[in-house]
């Protein structure tokens, strides 16, 4: 069942003037409900134009947007509950941070929805906790927090307004391993506890093998490929045509495969390819 | 992508957009004394005659233009109203109650509103559409140079223009980014009265100013680790060069000027005072 429908999608900036950019043309999508589903290609492939699109952000300049079959624009004065039933982590969301504290940040979306006092802090608190926040950091400055810490607590700002859909635009670039590490852990919490869809852009192949379901490869902005990550991952030749890679674990089978070692599914995690590499080594 | 649409630079292929940006200055000022030597009829028809040829020469749309004569509309009809209005005469048109328009008046209102409007298009093209505003602030620099005689910090002072210039589409695009990210919070900057969207802007402003400051450090880190001292005996990266279509440009606009004067002596029909 698809939870966001993109029919016919065309996106142009500054149109008519000498610095008009088709950023997408004629996408259709559908984003399946309860999986995670990642996009990726490369800078200017339209990515993070088009996550604008699916919670209102930006109109697209032809094209409908269907969320649960609904067009998100037939009533244009109530595109804010489109917001907050898609939830939208734009990059680096650790310079949206503005609150005293952390807690009052957290709380700024729900706030804005109209909810109860006692309703708002128990969000606050169970948000928190999927992003792996201490309780103690909660009333400090969300100045004073870490690089991955203020990123987290942007996430937990987001979720907090328990949206059907958690839309994650590069969530861990420009972190460190056990920043982006605690990331994922976040996105995978935060899947066990609500089981919400969830899309993710990103350029880091590694953290789409690990936790997407599905994947859509965007190029030019047009899809130039989409399916399960077993089925993207095993067009290598294809996406390194484009410039784009695979894991390096499935590079590295796909060249054991290349010399002669026989193997018969392709990994793209290196958890799965340790038991498949240490028969080979017996 | 937005970095150079700020401002009212239009980018085409003319000629005036090839022109040396220190003659375009120097030409918008004696473009601007031009106006003002106009004084009858046949001058503020050449005057107009001009600013078509001008129009056509720098190949922008007039739809473009027009855009930056909207702000001054106000201003103009100001200035039409109390010319056609206050203007004594010898020529009574027309009388009812206490208002009197004279011949002189319509007269005096009309070439008013031309050289308004010849003034706003004619310094436009030679500045704002037609050059960038580096290309503009490095001219300024290089005409105030002499100053520096004087020890005025005329490069320091072209510098931070340079810096302020090239952070508005920067703040503008972080500005964009941000209130996308609060709208995305559920904020609402556009309903409520007005103290409530003034309250609305400080999830937009704390963020901004945040962002300015660490923008201004690592700028200034970067400078100094690249050496920046100021200007003295710094060279350029884009040496300016003049060539002989910029003198012509500048020969064109003396000669009319004195094209002005010569009709203003052998004047004919009605002469503003």
């Amino acid at each position: 069942m698809a939870k966001i429908r993109l029919e016919k999608i065309n996106y142009v900036y500054s149109p008519g003037t000498p610095f008009e950019t088709r950023a997408l043309r004629d996408v259709d999508l559908e984003i399946k409900e309860g999986i995670v589903t990642g996009i990726i290609g490369h800078t200017g492939s339209g990515k993070s134009t088009m996550v604008m699109l699916l919670n209102g952000l930006e109109k697209p300049t032809s094209g409908r947007v269907l969320l649960d079959g609904v067009d998100i624009w037939e009533k244009p004065k109530e595109i804010s509950k489109v917001r907050f039933r898609v939830g939208l982590v734009m990059q680096y969301p650790e310079y949206q941070l503005f609150e005293e504290t952390v807690a009052k940040d957290i709380a700024f979306g729900p706030r804005n929805m109209g909810l109860s006092e006692e309703e708002i802090a128990a969000r606050v608190r169970e948000a928190a906790g999927i992003v792996g926040l201490a309780p103690e950091l909660l009333e400090k400055s969300p100045f004073e927090l870490s690089g991955g810490e203020k990123r987290r607590a942007a996430i937990a700002g987001i979720i907090a307004m328990k949206p059907e859909v958690l839309v994650l635009d590069e969530p861990a670039a420009g972190l460190d391993p056990a920043g982006r590490e605690r990331i994922l852990a976040t996105i995978r919490k935060y899947r066990e506890q609500t089981g919400g869809t969830v899309i993710i852009v990103s350029h880091s192949m590694e953290d789409m093998a690990e936790i997407c379901d599905e994947i859509v490869v965007m190029l030019e902005g047009s899809i130039f490929m989409s399916g399960s990550t077993a089925e993207v991952f095993s067009k290598a030749g294809e996406l390194r045509r484009i410039g784009l890679d695979v894991p390096e674990i499935t590079g590295l089978m796909l060249k054991l495969r290349d010399m002669g070692v026989e193997i018969d599914t392709i990994p793209y995690t290196v958890s799965d390819a340790v038991p498949k590499l240490m028969k080979l080594l017996k | 992508m937005n970095n150079i649409s700020f401002g009212q630079y239009y980018p085409a292929d003319s000629l005036i957009h090839s022109l040396d940006a220190r003659f375009k200055v120097i030409c918008a000022f004696l473009y601007i004394v031009c106006s003002f030597l106009c004084k009858n009829i046949l001058s503020f028809a050449a005057l107009l005659a001009s600013a078509v040829i001008l129009v056509a020469v720098s190949g922008i749309p007039m739809r473009i233009l027009l855009r930056a004569l909207r702000p001054i509309i106000f201003i103009l009809l100001f200035t039409v109203v109390i010319n056609m209005f206050w203007t004594t005469g010898e020529t009574l048109l027309f009388s009812w109650w206490k208002i009197r328009v004279y011949y002189e008046g319509i007269m005096n209102a009309l070439f008013i509103a031309v050289r308004i409007v010849v003034l706003i298009i004619g310094t436009s093209i030679f500045m704002t559409y037609t050059t960038t505003p580096i290309a503009l602030t490095d001219a300024l620099e290089s005409l105030l140079s002499p100053l520096k005689v004087v020890k005025a910090p005329v490069h320091e002072f072209a510098m931070m223009i340079t810096i302020a210039l090239r952070f508005i589409p920067t703040l503008t695009e972080e500005t964009n980014r941000i209130m996308a990210a609060q709208k995305a919070r559920g904020a609402d900057f556009t309903s409520g009265s007005a103290f409530k969207r003034a309250r609305a802007l400080i999830p937009v402003l704390v963020p901004l100013f945040v962002s300015a400051f660490r923008r201004a450090d690592e700028l200034a880190t970067a400078m100094e680790c690249r050496c920046y001292h100021g200007g003295e005996g710094r060279t350029r990266l884009n040496v300016p060069h003049c060539r002989p279509r910029d003198f012509v440009m500048l020969f064109v606009i003396i000669a009319f000027g004195a094209g002005l004067i010569l009709i203003n002596i052998y004047g004919v029909g009605y002469t503003m005072k």
